[in-house]
């Protein structure tokens, strides 16, 4: 209990009142785009706003997203829920099995099908593409930084020679450089590769068994690739850093016990440490995650055309675009709903997550 | 563990870092003394100080270091003071805690362009704010060079403030019970409490948050776009200003982007680097 606490205590009730005037400053952005997001454009556009008693659509939803003008969305909505449903059951289960692992697959599993499958049920706009390129790239910098990321993080959580320290203060260098310092070198340096590609020939070699829909010349830039290996680069030094602070906290004796049964150090780690690790890969999962969804700078500059959701967003509904407000509406709530649903299955996780980047930073 | 099993577990992390890091940055340095436009990458042409001479006597240069550097004083600072009373708040809460919480990380956890996007649509035509200012003022409200500074400001504080929050509270939590009871048994005031107890328990959060605000700050890039796009370039920050000379449809001078790139770099280490070498002796000091 907390009663013994002293200090000016207020009562319960102005207490709640000062956290909910608080929430109304945090959310309200939020509620005001959900809303825009399903009223008619008259409502939007009329001169004092329509706050209520207003008729709701799905038109918004349906512009920005699928190439058809008389759709019925509840089909629509009906196949989101029940992927989303599917999705978080697994992971939820995931969460609590002593080896998550395969459970996280088949919720990946479950929303790449429904990826793939989507576009093959309703006809999808381009804008879809674009949201197939932020899932790639979210995975795939996911699984790439935590492989690399756990190994070095174990490592320079038990080493204890100079150059363990000399790589974690250069990495923590590394992390306060700003992102200009990295992406107009990135796109010098993938620009010069993809002209080497194309003078010696390489660039336009087929390989029919790494046939990439669409790609039928061999480059870096403006691929998915290029993104990937950026934000994997750039958040090494956070991974490593959080990575190695859950390590530390994992007694020795676990993998040596398992050493002096003869197991190698490799194994050790994989069958003992990785196993009790996975609050800690989540926690750090979550805000690599987090980092490649997000991601603007890097996208927008070295992907001219193959873009993801949120640069994808900012141009196609900022500024003179030809875009409806309450396009741009929908389009915020579609990139901001998946993150809400992170936020509530793995609220413990975050908290933590930023907590143990600090208490121990 | 021995050097040998250290370097194998380590080197791939090492390797992605060496290529993707070191080498790009050795590249920017190399690259702020060359002749290179957008437009024309094959010929760089080798010109000395040229870019940084014409950096350091360009005024939109230094329009976009002060505004960095009030940014920094401004919303560092804010953003902890309101994440530490936030964070004192959610302390005292027992029931609820959980909802309050995710609906105050909301906002830094949404992606920060889609975020500003929302958070400007208030301020535009048809927006809450816009309606609520003109039925208390009579004027219709818009956003104009002589207000975005401090709507950039102000969104800023709202994106970061629960980062302060959340860490704080973390801290909080491991404040032992004893001290509190001990100071409130010898009379200790709110005020008295959190100078002598919460405080000092919190200090090296304080350093922390500050140290990751402080650089979080500098280099901010999306939102400070999103506000200011092509229309209020006065009101750019050093990041902003960067990318826009080194990509700046047809004229891009990567160049002096790479000039102003290395600026930027050397302006964050010489307040990092007393931090980076206390870091250092601690690493150091951990291990004998």
């Amino acid at each position: 209990m907390q009663l013994s606490r002293p200090s000016v205590r207020p009562s319960r009730i102005a207490l709640h009142a000062i956290m909910i005037l608080l929430v109304v400053w945090s959310v309200t952005p939020f509620v005001w785009t959900a809303q825009t997001s399903i009223k008619f454009t008259r409502d939007v556009a009329s001169k004092t706003p329509v706050l209520w008693g207003y008729e709701t659509t799905a038109n918004a939803y349906r512009n920005f997203w699928l190439d058809s003008d008389d759709l019925n969305m509840w089909g629509v909505l009906a196949f989101i829920l029940v992927v989303a449903a599917a999705a978080t059951a697994l992971g939820l289960i995931g969460r609590r099995a002593r080896h998550g692992w395969p459970w996280f697959l088949g919720a990946t599993a479950v929303i790449c099908v429904a990826l793939w499958r989507f576009p093959r049920i309703w006809e999808a706009n381009d804008e879809y593409d674009f949201l197939v390129n932020s899932v790639v790239v979210t995975i795939l910098t996911m699984v790439i930084s935590l492989s690399i990321g756990l190994l070095a993080g174990y490592g320079l959580a038990r080493y204890t020679g100079i150059s363990g320290a000399v790589i974690l203060i250069v990495a923590l260098g590394f992390r306060a450089l700003p992102r200009t310092a990295f992406v107009l070198p990135y796109f010098f340096g993938a620009k010069e590769i993809d002209d080497w590609l194309t003078s010696t020939g390489v660039g336009s070699w087929n390989f029919p068994l790494i046939d990439f829909p669409g790609v039928d010349t061999l480059q870096i830039l403006d691929t998915r690739l290029a993104i990937v290996l950026a934000l994997v680069a750039v958040n090494q030094p956070f991974t490593i850093w959080m990575l190695r602070s859950f390590f530390i906290e994992v007694p020795k004796e676990m993998e040596e016990a398992a050493m002096m049964d003869g197991a190698t150090r490799l194994q050790a780690f994989r069958k003992v440490i990785i196993p009790i690790m996975w609050p800690a890969i989540i926690a750090t999962g979550l805000f690599t995650m987090l980092l490649a969804y997000n991601e603007y700078l890097f996208v927008r500059v070295l992907a001219p055309t193959e873009w993801t959701l949120p640069v994808a967003i900012v141009s196609l509904t900022g500024g003179e675009s030809s875009r409806t407000i309450t396009e741009a509406a929908a389009a915020s709530v579609s990139i901001t709903l998946p993150i809400v649903i992170v936020i509530i299955l793995f609220q413990k996780h975050l908290v933590r997550g930023l907590g143990a980047g600090a208490v121990k930073g | 563990m021995n050097r040998r099993t250290f370097w194998w577990f380590t080197i791939p992390s090492v390797i992605v870092m060496l290529a993707l890091m070191v080498f790009p940055l050795i590249t920017t340095v190399w690259l702020g003394f060359q002749k290179l436009l957008l437009r024309d990458l094959n010929n760089p042409e080798w010109v000395g100080w040229d870019n940084y001479r014409d950096v350091l006597s360009d005024p939109e240069f230094w329009a976009a270091v002060q505004f960095t550097l009030v940014f920094v004083v401004v919303t560092v600072p804010a953003s902890m003071v309101f994440g530490l009373a936030v964070a004192l708040l959610l302390d005292r809460i027992g029931r609820g805690r959980a909802i309050y919480m995710a609906a105050l990380l909301l906002p830094f956890i949404v992606t920060p362009v889609v975020g500003t996007l929302i958070y400007e649509d208030l301020f535009e035509r048809g927006g809450l704010v816009s309606w609520l200012w003109e039925v208390f003022t009579d004027d219709a409200f818009a956003v104009s060079a002589s207000n975005v500074k401090v709507l950039i400001v102000v969104q800023y504080i709202w994106y970061v403030m629960p980062f302060a929050m959340i860490t704080f509270f973390a801290g909080l939590q491991t404040l032992p019970e004893e001290r509190v009871e001990a100071a409130a048994l010898d009379g200790a005031g709110f005020w008295r409490n959190l100078w002598h107890v919460t405080l000092p328990h919190l200090r090296l959060l304080v350093v922390f948050v500050g140290l990751i605000s402080v650089m979080d700050a500098y280099r901010v890039y999306d939102s400070v776009f999103v506000w200011t796009g092509n229309r209020f370039t006065e009101a750019h920050t050093l990041a902003v200003y960067n990318v826009r000379i080194a990509t700046a449809f047809d004229i891009g001078r990567l160049g002096k982007g790479n000039a102003i790139a290395v600026i930027t770099v050397i302006g964050i280490f010489v307040v990092l680097i007393p931090f980076l070498w206390r870091s250092y002796r601690d690493q150091i000091a951990e291990r004998t």
